[in-house]
């Protein structure tokens, strides 16, 4: 008989390319690419598309990032350049995302040293990078025109369009060759609003990751897993308004309660398992990047991705 | 007590210290304009205090009045406490204005029939003599058999009548006329009167609104229109929306809103009556069509459990009773009907309204929309029907817009925008300067605005567009619709971005209701025969319009379909065609009610809906050529 | 698949004779749909309708039950392959694995640790579900000997595994009264499995090396008259274990392959990552999952991971509704309103509780409604707000009378405030940014 999955999907995920090579004009050391699947996560003998991709967060203020985070880090932390340098050799991340948390002080005006941060980012390291960059209005065009341009033809991807901002981010990108996140509070129909929109500025599809918002495990994360399996599907279904790769990050896993009740040692190993046990699902949910804070979850959530990709028995971390 | 003055009319009316202008105002008898029911929430109420002792929350609802106006001592009258005696200014737009109410009958779906429920018998009856001592009644029930009518024995005469014959039947020298109608429970004899009177059988069809009342007279030998009339429903005074007359209801005041109700029919009925020269006494049936809240409160039944949980009406079949005994003004023992409600939101109205379209008595699967401050749909044919209904919110009628306004005099009724320099024409009722939009306005501007990529589909405005029309606003971005000079309020007449939201709010949850009425039969837009529009609304907006924004479902726009004021037109069926009463009755019992709240798709779709026209663009795929057409226009110079 | 109310209309007899309890056929149709009345509650459905109506109404995934007493789980009767379709129903099983080379001693205190280790969420207990005792000596007395140790001390559920028959019998007649999962039969002994799984009335795991075979191997054992089956798909390879746990629900659900129509176990030890197998087992279709020693932090993850996965999509989880304290609020404390919706609840509890402001929740009962579908359906009213100061006393609590409501109940502050003569002040409509708010805005 030969049993095995059933597929009749007629869709596929749109392929994003994250990075530019010297030969195309960037100065990463390689460049990654997400999408291209037409099947679901990891279904098939040789699963189509590719395969998930782990990113590291860290932030340009580590005043503004979670303890439980730049602890572990230590003292490189002070230099956002050194930070990206040291976890590139010590934990191998795929991606490297910048979060330039220093726009978030009051006043923040000094768009310069964005400029300057990013640079440097650049040059510590050679993995392809994501860029976020203001949460308020006010600012977002002064920002993102200073993010494109430093980062200019090295393809980056850029952080974050929401419905009722997306404008500058998509005109940035679009002025310097980058792509964007679309992101959208845990709804389908959301997502697939700011898709429609972002197209409607001029900015291509094939340049559009989806960010649905993933809350903690245990503070929402069950709905953003359904809505990232919902969206999968639909774009296996033929919808094209939502066949883009998606993006997840657990964005509040460090400072849930789990982890800043638990003592010692167990803190660390809290978190670590609060990330594994939502970016891990949320790979398996249809999401092409995970996000994690906390360095040691990466080693572990590479390898069980490589097992779930084409069924290397990796020892577990 | 204080006495309150008011200006221009120096009308007076004293009133206990503490109470409000607004209260004042509705003793000395003005209609004042009290959209959200007294609450401070809507601003229409606004008064000027010229002189005297008040108190009002200035800081509170500063937010209503401008500098100039507050200097003029502008004030919401619900929330201003007469603390003396006061000279009080009511600007003309703060009471309710002469609207065009929606009398048209337009029913193509639906040939009138006549085949009415009563019947005159004019007889000349032999005098009894000592050889022919059969009684009086007998007489002159065998005098209607022999001219045709129902048989003697199968017609019942009620005691009212009885003790009227033997004096009329002397005194007219046994020449009368004898009226027999057919009711539930057989042929009844109603009326006896002296001589000749057949020429002079008529009947009513009644719509009992929440805000209006429309009364038919009919003649019910021919079936031809003798009378048209309408006025406000009195209750108006008692709380604007339906929730608020239950509420009153609930404090005691059913007895008033019944008496209410009743004075609202016959003042129509007089007006139709007098216009058509006819005495109301020679009206023998009237059916009355109205929501379930309405026709409980005619008949006098409680209505304050219909509107909480598990929302049950008292009475889900077509009641039948004496017009006397509710207070009509029409012949002594002349019938009454009264549609049948499905439940607290599916009514005798919307009954009506399926009946006037037709669309229960043909294999075509209809989508009939009736859109109010709520709305009800209804999707099906003559086997199935399924119903819902649901809280459109004021914005569709103008309500909480800020130059939103009903449908009046100076309303803005449609506007058209030029793609290349955004330049609005619009047209005003009776032509007057504008001084607001009404709802078919708001609708015309919101498709207008999209078309010319002033907003996205989220109802945004893209203030990057350099135009002095696009500007931000107090709090949001606006676009000016007309300047200040143009305008009769000495105003910018604006729209703003919240205005649109509220817009986009209204219409996706008539769209999603619309969607997931389709859902649950597993209907695509493609298997829609038709859609009618019920309602003033939807007879006034433009039928290219609410498919561009996704108001309802797209379909070829020459399907979509106008009945004008289904809910008379229904009762002036079953007036005239007493045949169409087991119709009636059947849809109601056909009408399956989903509870949009208990669907779990429901969220799904109103999401899906909060877009111009919708997420899934491929269920306006018409829409969409056309948008990408105007894009392109847009992006030439 | 559901059919929708119309098309099951369809196949009714449209009498609208009112025997089925329904007013009409339509209604009736539309609860059959919703799965909310059975298809034999109308005596005139024909032969064709029975049928249809029949087949998609019963469960396509079998029920099967494990285990006595209280602690004991039910799994299976899944109808969907996607979470979002309707829910998942039965949680998987997690299994904690004890050995007979163990000491009776290290035995016990795994056992008891799974019998009293109790995390408490959102008003519910999560627990591990039970033990798996596996025979690595490979001969009976030892494995008698350790399902003794774990019934000395707990009545959990069990899975025995062991894949010599004789082994098996030891441990049944220890255990065997109380449905244990036998773990497992393979195509070269699953006469004997299950005859003692016929003995004792337990359920059988299956194990086979393809897919095609377990089918088949299914196939013997129902004609063996076993037919509460298990198909264990534990692979050292998460990608073989995923693809075979996703391949037999489809199978199952699209009715394709009945023989596949049976709850999934795993055993998480089979390959290097333990945590990513459960991880895979608990999304992804797994029904009976067995783990070594589980470290504290997975255990937490899981349980909480579980939890989420087979929360119904339709029903939020609700908070009850209430004053809840961050920090040790005092009397000049700010007092924030929100709904009973938990993601609202911890969203701005965990804000709340970095900012670092001791202060008030009021809790209101919105049916689990987030505060914005709240506020359009009306299920958050001033009445609501009235009631729940003065039920849960916070005028006692707090010194001053102001009101924080979410930004997205902003079209209520006026009646609100009416309603409760309390200053109302309008939060944000983002929990994240209410830590900004507070410090600017909060004075009392």
């Amino acid at each position: 008989m030969g049993l095995s999955t059933l597929s009749e999907w007629t869709g596929r995920i749109g392929e994003l390319v994250i990075g530019a090579s010297h030969a195309e004009g960037g100065t990463r050391s390689h460049v990654v690419r997400i999408g291209g699947e037409r099947d679901l996560p990891y279904i098939g003998t040789h699963p189509s598309g590719h395969k998930p991709l782990v990113a590291y967060e860290l932030a340009d203020d580590p005043s503004l990032w979670p303890a439980a985070a730049t602890r572990y880090i230590g003292d490189w932390v002070h230099d956002t350049a050194d930070w990206a340098a040291y976890a590139e050799k010590e934990y191998t991340p795929d991606l490297i995302r910048l979060h330039l948390t220093s726009t978030r002080h009051r006043g923040f005006s000094d768009t310069s040293r964005i400029g300057t941060t990013i640079e440097s980012v650049l040059q510590a390291t050679r993995l392809p990078l994501i860029v976020e960059g203001s949460d308020d209005p006010a600012m977002d065009s002064a920002v993102y025109q200073k993010i494109g341009e430093a980062a200019e033809g090295e393809r980056i991807l850029l952080g974050t369009a929401e419905a009722g901002r997306y404008r500058s981010v998509a005109a940035a990108a679009m002025a310097y060759g980058h792509s964007v996140i679309a992101q959208s509070p845990i709804d389908i129909n959301l997502a697939k609003q700011l898709n429609i929109l972002l197209r409607e500025t001029g900015l291509p599809s094939d340049r559009i990751a989806i960010d649905p918002y993933t809350g903690a495990l245990g503070y929402g994360f069950e709905y953003s897993y359904s809505v990232m399996e919902r969206i999968r599907y639909s774009a296996l279904k033929g919808d094209t308004d939502l066949a883009m790769p998606m993006i997840s990050s657990a964005t509040d896993s460090l400072t849930v309660k789990e982890v800043r009740e638990a003592q010692g040692s167990e803190a660390e190993k809290t978190a670590v398992a609060w990330e594994l046990y939502s970016m891990l699902p949320a790979t398996i949910a249809g999401a092409s990047i995970v996000c994690v804070r906390h360095p040691l979850s990466i080693a572990g959530l590479k390898s069980a991705i490589d097992s779930l990709w084409n069924g290397e028995n990796v020892e577990g971390v | 007590m204080p006495t309150v003055t008011f200006l221009p009319s120096f009308r007076k009316t004293e009133i206990a210290k503490g109470s409000t202008i607004l209260e004042a105002a509705q003793k000395a008898g003005f209609h004042m304009n009290v959209v959200c029911g007294g609450q401070g929430k809507c601003g229409k109420c606004s008064v000027m205090v010229r002189s005297g002792d008040v108190e009002f929350d200035r800081e509170k609802y500063g937010g209503f009045f401008s500098d100039e106006e507050a200097v003029q001592g502008a004030c919401l009258s619900c929330q201003t406490r007469v603390m003396g005696d006061i000279r009080v200014l009511i600007p003309e737009g703060s009471l309710v204005q002469e609207q065009q109410i929606l009398i048209d009958i337009d029913t193509p779906g639906v040939p009138l029939e006549l085949n009415p429920a009563v019947w005159k018998y004019a007889l000349a009856l032999s005098p009894p003599t000592l050889d022919d001592q059969s009684p009086d009644l007998t007489r002159l029930l065998w005098g209607i058999e022999k001219s045709g009518g129902p048989k003697e024995g199968s017609i019942y005469a009620p005691l009212e009548v009885i003790r009227e014959i033997p004096r009329v039947l002397r005194e007219s020298g046994w020449k009368i006329t004898a009226t027999v109608a057919l009711v539930p429970g057989g042929f009844r004899l109603i009326h006896v009167e002296k001589g000749d009177t057949t020429a002079h059988r008529y009947g009513a069809a009644v719509d009992l609104g929440t805000t209006t009342v429309v009364v038919y007279i009919r003649s019910l030998i021919d079936g031809s229109i003798v009378g048209i009339g309408s006025n406000y429903n009195r209750q108006i005074s008692c709380g604007e929306d339906i929730l608020s007359r239950v509420n009153y209801a609930k404090r005691g005041g059913l007895g008033k809103l019944q008496a209410l109700a009743v004075e609202s029919i016959n003042a129509a009925l007089t007006t139709a009556s007098n216009s058509a020269g006819i005495d109301r006494e020679d009206i023998y049936e009237v059916v009355v069509a109205g929501n379930t809240i309405m026709t409980h409160i005619l008949m006098g039944i409680d209505p304050a459990y219909m509107i909480e949980e598990p929302y049950v009406p008292v009475v889900r079949r077509y009641l039948t009773t004496a017009a006397q005994r509710v207070g009509l003004a029409v012949g002594k023992n002349s019938g009454l009907f009264i549609f049948p409600a499905v439940s607290d939101f599916i009514g005798g109205d919307i009954i009506a309204d399926i009946l006037a379209s037709g669309m229960a008595e043909t294999n075509d699967i209809s989508l009939l929309i009736d859109i109010g401050t709520n709305f009800e749909v209804v999707l099906g044919n003559r086997d199935w029907m399924f119903a819902c209904a649901g809280a459109a919110g004021p914005a569709l009628e103008g309500g909480e817009v800020l130059f939103g306004m009903r449908a009046n005099p100076g309303a803005i009724e449609q506007v058209q925008l030029d793609l290349q320099t955004l330049k609005p024409s619009y047209r005003t009722i009776r032509n007057q300067r504008p001084k607001g939009l009404c709802g078919s306005g708001l609708i015309d501007l919101l498709a207008e605005l999209l078309r010319a990529c002033v907003i996205d589909r989220t109802g945004r405005i893209n203030t990057a567009i350099p135009h002095e029309r696009i500007r931000q606003g107090r709090q949001v971005p606006e676009f000016v619709v007309a300047w200040k000079e143009e305008t009769g309020i000495g105003k910018d007449i604006v729209i703003t971005e919240n205005d649109i939201k509220a817009l986009i709010m209204s219409k996706a949850s008539v769209l999603a209701a619309c969607q997931t009425l389709m859902n649950q039969a597993g209907i695509g837009r493609e298997e829609i025969a038709q859609i009618y529009f019920s309602g003033a609304f939807g007879n006034y907006i433009s039928k290219d319009h609410a498919i561009t924004i996704g108001l309802i479902p797209e379909i070829p726009v020459e399907r979509v379909i106008t009945i004008g004021n289904g809910a008379i037109a229904g009762a002036n069926i079953a007036l005239l065609n007493r045949r169409k009463k087991r119709v009636i009755d059947e849809i109601a019992r056909k009408i399956a009610y989903i509870e949009l709240n208990a669907d779990p798709t429901f969220m799904d779709e109103y999401t899906g809906s909060c877009f111009l026209p919708h997420t899934d663009l491929s269920l306006f795929p018409g829409v969409e050529k056309m948008l990408d057409q105007c894009r392109i226009v847009r992006e030439l110079p | 698949m559901t059919l929708k109310p119309l098309e099951i209309y369809k196949l009714l007899p449209k009498k609208n004779c009112k025997e089925c309890g329904d007013p009409t056929c339509l209604t009736f149709a539309m609860k059959l749909s919703g799965g909310k009345a059975k298809p034999e509650a109308c005596p005139y459905l024909d032969e064709n309708a029975k049928t249809i109506l029949g087949a998609s109404t019963r469960p396509p995934v079998r029920k099967i039950r494990i285990g006595v007493g209280e602690r004991a789980i039910t799994i299976g009767e899944e109808l969907v392959q996607f979470r979002h379709e309707k829910s998942f129903f039965h949680e998987p099983g997690i299994f904690i694995a004890v050995n007979d080379t163990m000491t009776a001693e290290a035995i016990q205190e795994r056992v008891i640790f799974v019998r009293d280790g109790i995390l408490t969420r959102v008003g519910t207990d999560l627990r591990l579900s039970g033990i798996g005792i596996r025979s690595l000596a490979g001969s009976p007395e030892p494995f008698a000997r350790a399902v003794g140790a774990v019934e000395s001390v707990a009545d959990l559920p069990e899975v025995l595994m062991a894949g010599d028959p004789a082994v098996m019998e030891a441990g049944l007649f220890v255990c065997g009264n109380y449905r244990p999962l036998i773990h497992a039969a393979s195509p070269s002994q699953y006469r004997e499995m299950c005859r003692l799984a016929k003995k004792y009335g337990c359920p059988l795991a299956l194990k086979a090396d393809t897919l095609d075979s377990l089918a088949e191997l299914s196939g013997h054992c129902t004609a063996e008259g076993v037919e509460n089956l298990v198909l264990d798909l534990s692979s050292p390879s998460l990608h073989a274990m995923l693809n075979a746990s996703t391949a037999v629900r489809q199978h199952a659900i699209s009715r394709t392959t009945p023989a596949l129509g049976y709850p999934v176990c795993i055993d998480t030890s089979r390959g290097g990552h333990a945590d990513a197998s459960l991880i895979t087992g608990v999304t992804k279709f797994g029904s009976v999952l067995v783990c070594d020693d589980l470290p504290e932090a997975s255990r937490k993850a899981v349980l909480v991971l579980r939890q989420n996965i087979y929360t119904d999509p339709q029903k939020p989880i609700q908070i009850t509704p209430g004053l809840y304290r961050v920090g040790t609020p005092g009397r000049d404390a700010p007092v924030l309103l929100t709904v009973n919706f938990s993601l609202t609840f911890f969203t701005l509890q965990g804000y709340l509780e970095a900012s670092r402001v001791p202060c008030f929740m009021l809790i209101v009962d919105t049916e689990g409604l987030s505060v914005l579908t709240a506020v359009a359906s009306g299920k958050l009213h001033e009445a609501l707000v009235r009631d729940a100061i003065a039920k849960y006393g916070l005028a006692g609590e707090v010194s001053h009378r102001t009101l924080i409501i979410p930004g997205y109940a902003a079209p209520l502050s006026g009646r609100i405030e009416e309603a409760i003569g309390w200053k109302v002040l309008v939060g944000p409509r983002d929990a994240a940014d209410i830590a900004e708010f507070l410090e600017k805005e909060w004075k009392t």
